[in-house]
């Protein structure tokens, strides 16, 4: 067999990739970030773009918008207080009680992320509105004066916000919990420590890093939400950055650069936000991650557990059941309350929302677009986290970090330096399906190669090494080996990503146009042009169109995951 | 093991390590190793975790990069610092064994071991012919078309071997490959090993934490610890002539008595020390000098007890037992000696009792003045 | 017998020549500029034929082999598709899409557009005159003389007329839901809205719509300018479409709607809704909706056709009779409207000065915008 190769210098090829893959990533996350820049410093004739003059004259002018600073800080801090809280307590029961029905809890805990933040606000304001809302309703008609809740105070929004925006903060806690060695826990327990006193002692300062950790994610999360703050918070004045933004830029005259320098304030405390982030979970904590995740026994609660598995059932009926009740309760009326008359049922606005060419254009073109989120993002984000992670190419650390960027960047922000950027960009994608795909893309490539990577990583190396030791290039191995290894986790994040592109609100309501409509900013028009029963049926179609179409891109990721071989 | 027609096998190549350092930050794993291994040796590096040995192996195989050094590897350089030169893996012409044997799951024990062959273009008949004779090598013929996920560990640890020699490489290397196994399955598969490496003739760099299983299957083993080699050498020599202590107690178990030299009473090749508890020791220095303290490793093996005195001339004295333990095959005695406790490990016959007195001697040959 | 006020309304007056509209076209050429360069004025006449029952000067063998009509507007999203639906019935060759949006941020979308070179409108229709003149002296309108406009006085077209019409008007007045106000405080006049009793009760429309800044200025003009700072002590919600107003004032969320569009409350009131309108005597603020073709159009036939369409006594009768529509009619023959009053039943308030008018949207924007909490 002949020997393989003499002695050569270093060859241009790693480096070459690692340039231009770093080049491309880096256009495409810091081109919408230096426009936005550069409108915030516009001082001239807000019209003329470029811009006639640079100042710091709209940042000196922020103290004017000084309320809707506090506004955001404040519904962003209830809000992750109650999803921090939401999130431990969901962590814990199905990490650490033995509550019945355990692995199919966890598999539900899942679906708050798939109600989608619009639908749970829509559904909220119909339940929790001070005058309307049907639990306010029900509250009057058995003597109580008022209203019980009002869902569109800061306490209220954060609540909402909480349960559909915050489902992030459980996950991140279950994995610290499921990585916490149970030998831990145990030793406290022989050593005569009860379970209460275990958890205080124990397992919470062992967990409280990767508890941190998420609660600067959570916060930083929060610090961008727009469903909520947009359907409950716009009714009542109130605002945060995010909606404020929104609303600046769509007024005649448009005002730009006040929105650009509220948007830049804004991403730059999320971005030191997210520094904290990556600096706790960097220096690593003190809880053992040996890399296997343990299948903690759990302990066994006693009679507590039915009422912790009621606690649970509690959660999932709040969040999914009684959001998809409400609407279909309201979409069949009228003109919606909680004690109808017989005549005030109607199929009418099914009628009427199937009629709209907005509705079924919207969907198709939802559908259309998750679809093409999920299979290139899959594609794309599946070589960029082996780049990353994997492939030992030099300046695999400046790729990550700039890919990472958007995380810093609250979604609607983002969308603006995109619209901003792209209305002069000499290509003719504005108002096109193909600039979403784009904007989607970018603000979901942390999420997708988050996603990836962690299914990556505990591919143990040593089968792309061994690979390598047979003779594969990178190519060849990546094809043969590598992909192979990782299709349950790219199909994982395919849905993942599919779900994300269909309810994301804030990058698409800023980058519609007439052929480029989708189902979730469509269903917001909806709301503030046409009657609440009417939403409510929209946005069950959509629940039911997308829940289809998931149904069957599992279907069919199923048969794509046989085993090979015999 | 059945002997098929075997292909031709590979030309077998000689390496050649200079000077190599490696560092992780402000770690240095690998501190200035040298040697050469030549074609068609087996060579084992030996020593406890952390020493550098993997590394120095991942090196060779050019999964590390190091940070200062040469390796050549049949002549050719791999790396080299100076002109910055660093081959990856792929085009080294080498071939690996790993620990966790990285058999691919999502394929069949066949596919598994075409791999190689597949990378290099060789057509389908020859990919049949050859993957045949490397499974039947190892005994896996009739597995072939299995699933790689449904196989046991002695079975994984087989399927990555052919793996590894089913190309021809001209070198093997392999990263503590038993170490996963079971005692027994561990002792059976040392010898297939051996007489695989026997048969195919591959250079072969072989790192492993296990002393029996160095000494069994090496022609010449390199001792490491903290990055640096300790001694190089046959397994003969590097068990019966320690350069050190550590060496004299890592391979194998040994005592290591100190005391001051007398070289007044050195006789015939023979040196001696005084124990500070008086007692005079007779051992060999075989060209080892010493200062005016020295120290002798006896092997706990090479203890004698006897209840009545032996009538050698030299290494006799009284002793005490301390302590017995069981071992199965030998039994293990802490004796009292010379103010200090000795152990000695002997085939189990008759159990010598706790507090019992009696005599402990020594062959003065199988006394090793160490290195300082 | 109430006045015909709306007989007695100014055309708008802007200021555009030939020579200034060049001069203009020059000093925004650093700028991707918006609309043609070419000379408005002086275009050929068209051929007029019949179609159906209106006539049209635009060529419908070519409209219908454009095939579609691009339509952005700022009614309601139902309300513009009972519009488009009724024009695909006439003419199904032809497919419509729009956006809706609302006046304000609907302006400033098709400004983006086309400040960036792209042309993706075929029809504009806003609630405001203000926008409708500034895109006019931009050239963003076709300058188009449909045969339609015939039937309307010229006070209620562009001038020069071909850029704009007024499709339709709509007015409000004052709407509370019957449940939550005692009889005894029920508004009267336009001064009950700053009654005390009312605060954090009261909605009207945000800064984005047309309807808003005429009765801002409107009451303006009437009560003087702290009239409104008054009314923000009210701390009053802001809403974007006058459904949502509705929607809450029905449901009893707001207990007063400072601006109530009259086919709004026509709408709801058939639904079930326990609300009462209130016309104060002073008079009712009204504003035109205004369509208009637009420059560079990528379907310029179709385009015409609907202008023409619309303006006839058969789209007019869509944009009168639908209930979710419910405009009043400007034709010299329009009938009454479905709810059987006409126009001159009502005493409605128009800008006497157009062009002063236009120049107060800024200021309007600003103050309204701080008077709903941004």
């Amino acid at each position: 067999m002949e020997r393989f190769t003499r002695a050569r210098s270093w060859r241009p090829g790693p480096s070459l990739v690692s340039l231009v893959v770093g080049g491309a990533s880096a256009v495409l996350v810091f081109y919408p970030i230096v426009y936005l820049v550069q409108a915030s410093l516009s001082v001239g004739d807000p019209q003329a773009r470029p811009p006639e003059a640079y100042g710091l004259a709209n940042y000196a002018g922020l103290g004017r918008y000084a309320h809707i600073f506090w506004n955001t800080v404040l519904v962003a801090v209830i809000a992750t207080v109650f999803a921090i809280i939401l999130g431990f307590a969901m962590g814990w029961i199905l990490s650490r009680a033995n509550v019945p029905g355990r692995e199919a809890l966890e598999q539900l805990m899942a679906l708050p992320y798939y109600v989608t933040p619009l639908m749970g606000a829509l559904a909220w304001s119909l339940i929790g509105s001070p005058s309307g809302g049907f639990l306010n309703q029900v509250w009057r008609a058995l003597g109580g004066d008022g209203h019980l809740i009002d869902i569109t105070s800061p306490y209220g929004i954060a609540w909402v916000m909480a349960l559909f925006e915050g489902s992030v903060a459980f996950v991140m806690i279950g994995a610290v919990m499921k990585s916490m060695d149970p030998a831990l826990e145990e030793a406290s327990q022989v050593l005569g420590a009860g379970r209460f006193r275990t958890m205080l002692k124990i397992t919470l300062p062992l967990v409280m890093p990767g508890v941190l950790g998420a609660t600067i994610f959570v916060f930083a999360e929060m610090l961008g939400s727009f469903s909520a703050a947009l359907v409950l918070g716009l009714p009542n004045r109130f605002y945060v950055v995010t909606t404020a933004m929104y609303q600046l830029v769509s007024q005649y005259p448009p005002r730009f650069p006040q929105a650009a320098a509220m948007g830049v304030a804004l991403f730059a405390v999320m971005f030191v936000m997210v520094y904290i982030y990556r600096r706790i979970i960097s220096r690593g904590t003190y809880v053992t991650i040996t890399g296997k995740a343990f299948r903690p026994r759990a302990m066994d609660v006693g009679r507590l557990r039915w009422i912790l598995f009621g606690v649970c059932l509690g959660y999932l009926g709040i969040a999914v059941v009684l959001p998809v009740l409400t609407l279909l309760y309201a979409s069949v009326q009228r003109l919606a309350t909680a004690f109808p008359r017989a005549a005030n049922f109607t199929l009418a606005n099914y009628v009427t929302a199937l009629s709209l060419d907005a509705v079924r254009s919207a969907l198709w073109n939802s559908l259309l677009l998750g679809g093409a989120t999920a299979v290139l993002g899959v594609v794309l984000m599946g070589f960029l986290s082996w780049i990353i992670y994997r492939s030992r190419l030099p300046g695999a650390g400046f790729i990550e970090y700039v890919l990472m960027f958007p995380q810093a960047v609250p979604r609607l922000v983002f969308a603006f330096g995109m619209l901003w950027a792209w209305l002069v960009f000499p290509i003719p994608i504005y108002g096109t399906l193909w600039l979403l795909l784009i904007a989607y893309l970018t603000v979901f490539m942390p999420l997708g190669i988050r996603t990836i990577s962690g299914v990556m990583l505990q591919i143990d190396r040593t089968l792309e090494e061994s690979a390598q030791m047979c003779g594969a290039s990178w190519g060849y191995r990546l094809r043969t080996v590598t992909m192979p290894l990782l299709r349950p986790g790219l199909i994982a994040a395919a849905l993942l990503l599919f779900i994300a592109s269909v309810r994301e609100l804030g990058a698409s309501i800023l980058l519609m146009g007439p052929k480029a409509k989708v189902i979730t900013p469509a269903i917001v028009e909806a709301w503030f042009s046409t009657s609440t029963e009417l939403t409510a049926a929209m946005a069950l179609l959509q629940t039911l169109a997308v829940a289809l179409a998931l149904a069957f891109l599992f279907a069919v990721a199923r048969r794509a995951l046989r085993p090979v071989g015999e | 093991m059945t002997v098929s027609a075997s292909p031709p096998t590979g030309r077998a190549a000689p390496i050649e390590v200079r000077d190599l350092v490696v560092r992780y930050g402000t770690v240095t794993a690998v501190r200035g190793v040298s040697f050469s291994v030549a074609a068609g040796e087996h060579l084992t590096l030996l020593g406890p975790s952390g020493c550098g040995k993997t590394t120095t192996l991942r090196a060779i195989a050019g999964l590390e990069k190091p940070t200062a050094g040469e390796i050549r590897i049949d002549g050719a350089v791999m790396y080299d610092a100076a002109s910055r030169t660093q081959v990856p893996p792929e085009r080294r012409g080498l071939s690996m064994v790993f620990q966790s044997y990285a058999i691919w799951p999502h394929m069949t024990v066949f596919d598994n071991v075409a791999y190689g062959l597949r990378v290099r273009r060789e057509t389908a008949s020859d990919i049949a012919q050859r993957v045949g004779w490397a499974l039947d090598l190892v005994q896996m013929g009739e597995l072939a078309g299995r699933s790689a996920s449904k196989l046991s560990g002695g079975q994984q640890q087989r399927v990555a071997l052919a793996r590894a020699f089913v190309f021809s490489p001209s070198v093997l290397l392999f990263d503590e490959p038993l170490s996963n196994l079971d005692a027994k399955l561990r002792a059976e598969m040392r010898v297939e090993l051996k007489e695989l490496q026997r048969q195919l003739g591959i250079t072969s760099v072989y790192v492993t934490h296990d002393l029996e299983e160095a000494l069994a299957i090496s022609d010449r083993i390199i001792v490491m610890r903290d990055g640096i080699i300790e001694q190089v050498g046959t397994p003969a020599q590097i068990y019966d002539l320690p350069r050190n202590a550590f060496v004299a107690d890592f391979v194998g178990s040994a005592n290591l008595i100190r005391g001051r030299r007398r070289p007044e009473l050195d006789h015939g090749g023979f040196v001696v020390i005084e124990t500070p508890g008086g007692a005079l020791i007779h051992g060999v220095a075989h060209g080892r000098s010493a200062g005016s303290e020295a120290v002798f490793s006896a092997r706990t093996v090479h203890l004698q007890l006897s209840r009545e005195r032996p009538a050698a001339a030299h290494n006799v004295w009284p002793a005490r037992v301390r302590s017995r333990v069981f071992q199965g095959d030998f039994t293990q005695y802490h004796l009292d000696w010379d103010g200090r406790r000795l152990v000695l490990r002997c085939v189990t016959s008759e159990p010598v009792a706790e507090g019992t007195d009696c005599f402990l001697s020594v062959d003065p040959r199988h006394c090793v003045l160490l290195e300082e | 017998m109430i006045h015909e006020r709306h007989d007695a309304m100014p055309a708008p007056k802007p200021q555009v020549t030939r020579r200034r509209f060049l001069q203009t076209g020059a000093a925004l050429a650093a700028v991707p500029i918006l609309g043609s360069t070419r000379s408005a004025l002086g275009q050929t006449a068209p051929k007029v034929t019949k179609v159906l029952d209106f006539s049209t000067g635009a060529d419908v063998a070519k409209a219908e082999q454009e095939g579609e009509v691009v339509y952005y507007g700022h009614d309601g999203e139902a309300a513009i598709a009972v519009l488009l639906d009724a024009f695909r019935k006439d003419f199904p060759k032809i497919k419509t899409s729009y956006v809706r949006l609302q006046t304000g941020a609907l302006y400033a979308k098709i400004t983006a557009e086309r400040s960036a070179n792209r042309y993706l409108v075929d029809v504009l229709q806003l609630s405001d005159i203000s926008p409708a003149i500034d895109f006019q002296k931009k050239g963003g309108y076709e300058m188009y003389l449909s045969p339609e406009y015939a039937a309307y006085k010229p006070a209620y077209l562009s001038s020069p007329a071909g850029a704009f019409a007024w499709v339709g008007v709509t007015f409000a007045g004052i709407s509370y839901n019957r449940g939550k106000v005692k009889p005894e405080q029920a508004p009267k006049t336009w001064k009950d809205i700053l009654n005390p009793a009312f605060k954090d009760g009261i909605s009207a429309k945000l800064a984005t719509s047309g309807m808003q800044h005429a009765q801002w200025y409107m009451l303006r003009k009437l009560y003087g300018n702290d009239f409104w700072q008054e009314f923000a002590k009210q701390r009053p919600r802001g809403f974007d479409a006058r459904a949502q107003l509705f929607d809450r004032l029905a449901k009893g969320d707001d207990r007063i709607c400072a601006l109530a569009e009259y086919a709004g409350y026509t709408l709801f009131k058939e639904k079930g809704a326990d609300i009462e309108f209130v016309a104060p005597p002073d008079g009712l603020p009204a504003t035109p909706a205004i369509i208009g073709a637009v420059n560079r159009a990528p379907h310029p036939e179709a385009a015409k056709l609907f202008i023409d369409w619309a303006m006839s006594n058969r789209g007019q009768a869509v944009y009168q009779n639908q209930p979710i529509l419910l405009y009043g009619s400007l034709r010299n023959d329009a009938p009454p409207m479905a709810t059987g009053k006409k126009l001159a039943d009502f005493k409605l308030l128009f800008p006497t000065d157009w062009a002063d008018f236009q120049a107060s949207h800024a200021v309007f924007v600003k103050e309204w915008n701080g008077i709903m909490g941004l």
